[in-house]
């Protein structure tokens, strides 16, 4: 598997805890929430470069705990038509603020790209074969109807009517 | 009607580089079957029982001339000639071959139309009132605030992964012709107090295996707040609905497993923490699409026209048209025409290629070069001077489109069922042929008078038999079509649940069966009472005893 980046922010190498296992002081780690849940004083005393994996399932309202210590979330989803990962990475931004990271993992797929990149994820791990599949879907649309999850682009409806959108013959990025 | 501009014109073109790409590479087996599935699906392409279906969408029902010039054209070169049009109000194409659809998809984006989402677990076409912004009884054009939500549920990043398929509907008018209680989302515009419009806004409505009705959860949401509160209902759907189960995936389940009153909390809750992130677009944008929608400036003309009275009084069918087949309109002297797309022995719904283009002239010279798709599958000339009426149905009569049976018995709305559809367990087309067949003679559809008949080949209810004041079910009992019947079903403003009378029939006891219900109406009616009326007022045992005790 391989990182895709969709944001352009810096993405980074974490070692996935096994059950029980503890981090080195100071390492990058990737932890699945329930042992985050069990164990995780004892985790963020060993390093503060954490990230969390939850799946689909998950209520957003179990991460509310943990979203001002780790630095990035991993949302597994199981199949690529389950919208709730898209819901969960919303709730992160808009109702923690969170700044971190948010990457999709598990089924997803290239035709996802911006819908992933607009609900606030930050990249994808997926087949190296499908990287440029991905590439080539993020720079499909140049504008879009909403504005995104995140709260950063305009609208269609907003570039038509703000200062510089006022002359909807040209084409703008959102 | 709405006209793109650049953003939309490449938003759209966009979409068919991106299906043509995808077509390419589930060609190549890039995609699995399984991926390309929903890719294909959320641009209303299926595979059926015979070939792949194309559904495309009509965009709140409305569509001018060249555009239905354009679908007659797709009609002639990539099917066998005809469409098919839907009580979703889209029209399908039955015959398409996988690779041509991208080049259907191009020639559509040329006049302005797309397939976007008319299936698939996403928001799909919106629908509203078949008169909307020509109907005398209407509080507010309803349809721009349903191109409002058709921009914003294109391709919608949190929301393009539902649960199941997620239908709105809207309506402006007293009387509810889009349904709106039987929707996902039905919305109802409202004028509050001090005169501003606003909705009342229904959830969990629908029909399939569990028909409910929608509830009530906000009685006036101000115009200003539509989108961010829609964002807030699909959220808490999107994240509790149930995904174990595709039969309780839909909204309706879970409004029920929660209460209305929780999910009107739960919603208020969203709603609060998002109202003011800029989802709801400036009123700019509002006005911007208002302006499309500005009523045509036709001239005030008398109501009263002595010439189509006389024609009227000398021909009965005429006549019987006139009563059954228009609408009052907004400006006087004008009315909205219903062509019936169910002519006896047709396929409701059907319309040749010869059909769609006479159509699109009629509106050419007659309606605006504006055509209306209704829920009940036929076609609207909105805006029709009265003195063009007599003058409209002879060439209407002339080519097959004469059919004066609107609102009446054999006006059925019938689903493809198993000679079209992949999910079908029983014919449906078949029994509403054989039953336009019994009721074939316009005098007596008359005197029986307004009667909702609908018939659904298989549980999920396509054919809206939930909501047929006479409802037909088709289901598979060891290898037999069996037909119920159920009775009391309404789709308007005072929408019910239609309720099973008893036992199936075969196909030939079906037909009986419709007849000795009628029957029993016309037996107990009283004055100007409709069949609805009688059956609320008599109950089912009545209609029982006729259909299952006298054999």
């Amino acid at each position: 598997m391989t990182l895709i980046n969709l944001s352009g922010i810096h993405s980074e190498t974490y070692r996935e805890l096994t059950d029980g296992d503890l981090p080195a002081a100071g390492e990058s780690v990737l932890v699945p929430l329930s042992q985050l849940q069990d164990n995780g004083a004892a985790i963020f005393e060993l390093t503060s470069s954490v990230g969390v994996i939850v799946d689909t399932e998950t209520a957003y309202s179990d991460l509310e705990e943990f979203v001002g210590q780790v630095s990035f979330v991993d949302i597994r989803f199981p199949v690529f038509g389950d919208g709730r990962g898209f819901s969960l990475a919303v709730r992160l931004r808009k109702d923690f603020g969170f700044k971190g990271e948010i990457r999709a993992s598990g089924h997803v797929l290239p035709d996802q790209a911006l819908f992933l990149l607009r609900a606030g994820f930050d990249s994808v791990d997926a087949a190296e074969e499908r990287r440029e599949a991905f590439e080539a879907a993020l720079k499909r649309f140049g504008a879009f109807y909403q504005t995104d999850m995140i709260g950063h682009g305009k609208s269609v409806a907003h570039l038509r009517h703000s200062a510089s959108g006022n002359d909807t013959t040209t084409k703008e990025a959102g | 009607m709405y006209a793109y501009d650049t953003f939309d014109r490449n938003i759209i073109d966009a979409r068919v580089a991106e299906f043509r790409d995808q077509v390419e590479r589930r060609m190549k087996g890039e995609l699995t079957e399984e991926e390309f599935r929903p890719l294909r699906l959320m641009n209303g392409l299926y595979l059926q029982l015979h070939a792949y279906m194309l559904r495309v969408a009509v965009p709140y029902g409305t569509m001018s001339s060249k555009q239905m010039h354009r679908l007659a054209d797709i009609a002639t070169k990539y099917d066998k000639g005809y469409g098919h049009f839907t009580t979703r109000q889209n029209i399908q194409y039955n015959w398409p071959k996988l690779v041509e659809t991208p080049d259907i998809l191009t020639e559509l984006a040329e006049v302005e139309m797309h397939a976007h989402q008319t299936s698939g677990n996403c928001i799909r076409n919106t629908t509203t009132d078949q008169f909307a912004g020509a109907t005398r009884d209407e509080v507010e054009d309803p349809r721009p605030y349903a191109e409002l939500i058709r921009q914003w549920s294109t391709f919608h990043p949190e929301f393009s992964f539902l649960p199941r398929k997620f239908k709105i509907a809207i309506t402006g008018a007293g009387q509810d012709r889009a349904a709106v209680k039987w929707h996902d989302i039905g919305l109802i515009l409202r004028k509050n107090d001090a005169g501003e419009t606003g909705f009342e806004v229904i959830v969990g409505g629908g029909m399939g295996r569990t028909p409910v009705i929608g509830k009530t959860i906000r009685e006036f949401l101000p115009e200003a707040d539509l989108l961010s509160y829609l964002e807030a209902i699909l959220r808490v759907y999107n994240e509790q609905g149930r995904r174990d189960n595709k039969y309780k995936a839909r909204i309706k389940i879970l409004v029920e497993a929660l209460g209305a009153e929780e999910y009107a909390r739960l919603t208020e809750a969203e709603w609060q923490k998002i109202k003011d992130q800029h989802i709801d677009v400036p009123a700019e944008e509002v006005a911007r699409i208002k302006a499309f929608f500005t009523p045509p400036p036709l001239p005030v003309l008398s109501d009263d026209v002595p010439a189509v009275d006389e024609f009227a009084n000398q021909n009965f069918i005429f006549k019987t048209w006139l009563d059954n087949n228009t609408n009052p309109h907004k400006v006087l002297g004008h009315v909205n025409v219903t062509i019936s797309l169910k002519p006896h022995d047709g396929i409701p719904g059907d319309a040749t290629d010869e059909q769609m283009h006479l159509v699109a002239d009629l509106a050419e010279k007659y309606s605006q070069s504006e055509i209306r798709v209704s829920h009940e599958q036929n076609l609207i000339l909105p805006h029709v001077a009265k003195q063009d009426l007599v003058e409209i149905w002879k060439i209407l009569d002339a080519n097959g489109l004469g059919s004066a049976n609107v609102g009446l018995l054999t006006d059925m709305i019938v689903c493809p069922g198993m000679d079209y559809c992949a999910l079908a367990n029983a014919r449906s087309i078949p029994i509403g042929q054989a039953i336009a067949d019994r009721f074939d003679d316009i005098r007596r559809l008359q005197d029986i008078g307004p009667l909702k008949l609908k018939i659904s080949g298989c549980i999920n209810s396509c054919g809206h038999h939930h909501a047929g004041h006479i409802g037909i079910l088709g289901v598979d009992r060891r290898g037999e079509e069996n037909y119920q019947i159920s009775l009391g079903g309404s789709g308007a403003e005072d929408a019910t649940k239609a309720a099973l009378l008893g036992p199936g029939f075969d196909e030939h006891g079906i037909v009986d069966a419709v007849e000795k219900v009628v029957a029993v109406y016309l037996g107990e009616r009283e004055e100007g009472e409709e069949f609805l009326a009688t059956y609320r007022r008599i109950g089912a045992a009545p209609f029982k005893e006729a259909v299952y005790d006298a054999d």
